[in-house]
């Protein structure tokens, strides 16, 4: 075990190694930066060059490269490049927010997609197929909606129409009802599509599990229905699910950046979008390095999650 | 219903009538002065006059700092602001009088003479590498007689002068006080004399200015404004239809000001901001025939673009400068629909049978409607205009070198002499500045540098009408249309007057009660 985790570790550093590498060069490969995308219309020619002078952007790759690592292990992430502040400050006030929308929408999603692609298995299973394949037909239209339309639908009912959802607004810790109603339509959006991916590899997984041996001699012992069907078929059913969860967990930090950008979050999607659009490289790349992270520790924790659902697993 | 339910019901309701009472009682928008919330569509990029940059950011620098100078939100003209008054007698030498009472935002200190002296030289101080100083480079040098009374020698006639000092990027005035403690934040910690000081900042969710009750014109009506960044416009319609906020900066979707006038929004406006230009590169062929571009404009029906897609926010326009300037002329060819004509100026110039161009643009805006409608328009004649489409840093550092057949711009100025200058002259030769469209007219270069040390207007004035007639007719660029700016409001906020530069004046913003 004790190897296998510093293997994995090791894995981790080429890993994360890689990403700054790679997200390092292929940004400055990119025609632009940061003085031209801030100048716009107005500058050009001296103008334009003593801007760049004045962002830093003359000096040569290499060292800058090497800055940017030596900084990454001194944890010191730096001032953006445009706007001079520290990029650890934007991230410990965006942070919370992409975390608490990621989270709320991983509890909302699992509550419903887990009881409902169960369901779905169980009407299968029976050969009640009208209801599966009305449950897995709605999930698959849910699914294809798009978030950005999703997300203006939704504001003009719920914010407009109804007045229940802030469209816009402080985001004040001292008052978490307030950021709860913020945050509410957010975690709404992202969790539909959540809901409907989930609940089809419930589906998936429970209907395998449901032909097993083991069900049917669960069956013939006389138990419930109910009882079978969660303590039995589900639980065997958790290992792959539970993956697709801490999968999606990662992807989730990803697309909460059209949500926040349309419900006006200020959370890490925002400083991202901000990054791309000013060619703010230390800004990106940080921030990159930091969704690489994230994923690898997400990994690196589903697989322990992994053994200790099914000890049999073999690392 | 139960006697339980009934009491369990009384106490909830209770409890919730307390709730929303402390609520409104602890509430301090009922205890202080009034406050509005606007809506700001970008993160702040800070706002020192160095190095400031987008209108948004602008906009919030108009209201902290003054210049010597100002704009006249309605007319649009030159009005004294720290300045009271000036001289010149041959545009070389300006005296400027300088208002007296005037003091810093914060403490620091009274404004004099010595505040614009350091101010200038900081923006032309290589170490301070400002993109504007350029702007102030033909100060010879600055004297001060008393403390208020600044006398300006330029290294060449300039007539526009005014426009250089107004309240605007280099003309704004800092306190070196604040400047020297501000060390590398300056950007966000602005120390102005204008009507409002910035309060705090999240730079990515808020702003917060507040007024400068010892401003030089009396306190500005509303004590705090408020920013709230909303960057998607449909969220900021539904924010402003909610009474989230009460004010939206640059409403530029159609369908959502047609929303918002319908529902009784006041729809604060600004014509004629800015005009879009074609920019044609000689160097491609056959571009450089005047005959080819006299033929492109011919065969688009800019007007009839402008009015199928949005009416509002756009109209046709002839010329590269604005009616409302004073330079303006209205007496130049004009290029109206005439695919017949364009036909026949293609066969004098040798293609016949059309020829095909490539024209740049940004993938964050995609192919518009109105380049669909211009592409289908041209294809009538026989040009074949084609898309090409790279993301806005490529596209501008592209168009910053001339690298394109065709690419569009759009330069929001007030100083007529400025976009003349800077589209025309072989000094601002691209990649240098912003001629891209390569023009090198001598007889043009000699009028534009005669009119500017013209100390008489009205000969100054023909001459500028000349430049125009003969780049109307050259056409190195074609105008395509001219655009205007929507700031929607709540019908209660009042003095929203946005000026040629799309900035309002706080000052002279109210909430009627």
């Amino acid at each position: 075990m004790a190897e296998y985790a510093a293997k994995k570790f090791a894995q981790m550093l080429v890993t994360i190694l890689g990403v700054v590498t790679l997200v390092f060069f292929t940004l400055r490969l990119i025609p632009g930066d940061a003085a031209s995308a801030m100048a716009g219309d107005t500058l050009s020619g001296e103008a334009l060059e003593r801007l760049r002078e004045q962002m830093g952007l003359g000096e040569p790759l290499v060292n800058q490269y090497f800055g940017f690592l030596r900084d990454l292990l001194a944890i010191d992430l730096g001032e953006t490049i445009t706007t001079r502040i520290p990029i650890a400050e934007l991230l410990l006030r965006a942070l919370p927010i992409t975390l608490s929308i990621a989270l709320g929408t991983i509890v909302l999603s699992v509550a419903f997609s887990i009881p409902l692609g169960t369901l779905a298995a169980y009407m299968a299973h029976k050969g009640r197929r009208w209801l599966d394949n009305a449950l897995t037909g709605t999930a698959m239209v849910i699914d294809l909606m798009p978030s950005f339309w999703t997300a203006l639908v939704l504001l003009l009912i719920f914010s407009l129409a109804l007045g229940w959802f802030p469209a816009s607004g402080q985001l004040n810790w001292n008052d978490p009802w307030g950021v709860a109603m913020r945050l509410a339509l957010p975690v709404i959006v992202l969790s539909l599509s959540q809901v409907a991916t989930l609940a089809r590899i419930t589906r998936t997984a429970v209907l395998e599990v449901l032909n097993e041996d083991y069900v049917r001699t669960a069956r013939s012992l006389g138990w419930s229905e109910l009882r079978v069907l969660f303590r039995h078929a589900l639980k065997n059913a958790a290992l792959p699910i539970a993956t697709v969860v801490g999968l999606s967990f990662g992807n989730l930090l990803g697309g909460t950046v059209i949500v926040e950008f349309i419900f006006t979050i200020p959370g890490v999607g925002n400083l991202l979008i901000t990054g791309i659009n000013s060619r703010d490289y230390q800004l990106v790349q940080t921030l990159i390095v930091l969704y690489a992270l994230l994923f690898v520790v997400i990994n690196f924790t589903t697989d322990l999650i992994y053994k200790a659902l099914d000890p049999r697993v073999q690392f | 219903m139960t006697g339980e339910f009934r009491k369990w019901l009384a106490t909830g309701l209770t409890v919730l009538a307390g709730l929303t009472m402390a609520t409104i009682l602890a509430s301090p928008a009922t205890a202080q002065g009034k406050t509005l919330t606007v809506r700001f569509y970008d993160d702040p990029a800070g706002f020192d006059p160095a190095n400031i940059f987008r209108i948004e950011n602008e906009n919030i620098a108009f209201n902290i700092f003054s210049g010597l100078t100002s704009y006249d939100g309605v007319t649009g003209e030159i009005i004294p602001d720290l300045a009271t008054s000036w001289e010149t007698a041959d545009n070389k030498t300006w005296t400027f009088k300088l208002r007296e009472g005037v003091t810093f935002h914060k403490g620091y200190g009274d404004f004099t003479a010595a505040d614009v002296i350091y101010s200038f030289n900081r923006i032309k101080d290589p170490a301070t590498a400002s993109p504007y100083a350029a702007e102030l480079a033909g100060i010879v040098s600055m004297e001060a007689p008393d403390p208020y009374t600044l006398v300006i020698e330029l290294d060449a006639p300039n007539g526009n002068f005014l426009h250089t000092v107004a309240n605007y990027h280099q003309g704004q005035i800092v306190s070196q006080k604040a400047i020297e403690e501000a060390g590398d934040q300056v950007r966000w910690q602005p120390i102005g004399t204008g009507p409002y000081y910035l309060d705090s900042i999240d730079v990515s969710s808020q702003i917060v200015l507040k007024r400068h009750e010892d401003y030089y014109d009396g306190p500005a009506p509303i004590e705090t404004i408020v920013f709230n960044i909303i960057k998607d416009e449909a969220t900021a319609t539904i924010a402003l239809r909610n009474g989230e906020v009460d004010l939206v900066m640059r409403a530029n979707q159609e369908e959502n000001l047609a929303t918002l006038e319908a529902e009784g929004f006041t729809m604060n406006t600004v014509q004629n901001y800015a005009v879009a230009l074609m920019v044609v590169n000689p160097e491609v062929e056959p571009l450089g025939d005047k005959r080819i571009r006299q033929a492109i404009a011919h065969a688009i029906d800019f007007a009839a673009i402008t009015q199928a897609i949005s009416p509002s926010l756009t109209q046709a326009h002839y010329s590269m400068l604005m009616p409302w300037m004073d330079v303006y002329t209205d007496d130049i060819p004009k290029y109206e629909y005439d695919p017949e004509r364009a036909r026949a100026l293609m066969a004098e110039a040798g293609y016949p049978d059309g020829f095909s161009f490539k024209n740049l643009s940004t993938s964050a805006q995609g192919v518009s409607e109105v380049q669909q409608f211009q592409i289908d328009y041209l294809s009538q004649v026989g040009i074949d205009m084609e898309m090409e489409l790279v993301d806005t840093p490529t596209f501008n550092q592209r168009r910053n070198a001339g690298d394109f057949d065709t690419a569009t711009r759009l330069l929001p100025a007030v100083n007529p002499d400025m976009i003349l200058f800077s589209f025309l002259h072989p000094d601002n030769l691209v990649p240098n500045g912003l001629n891209g469209a390569r023009y090198d007219n001598p007889e043009v270069t000699e009028l534009l540098e005669a009119a500017r040390a013209e100390p008489d207007p009205e000969a100054a004035y023909e001459m500028y009408k000349r430049v125009q007639q003969i780049v109307a007719e050259d056409l190195p660029y074609i105008p395509t249309y001219a655009s205007n700016v929507y700031w929607p409001g709540k019908p209660e906020v009042t003095g929203v007057h946005i000026n040629y530069l799309a900035q309002v004046n706080f000052h002279d913003v109210d909430i009627a009660e």
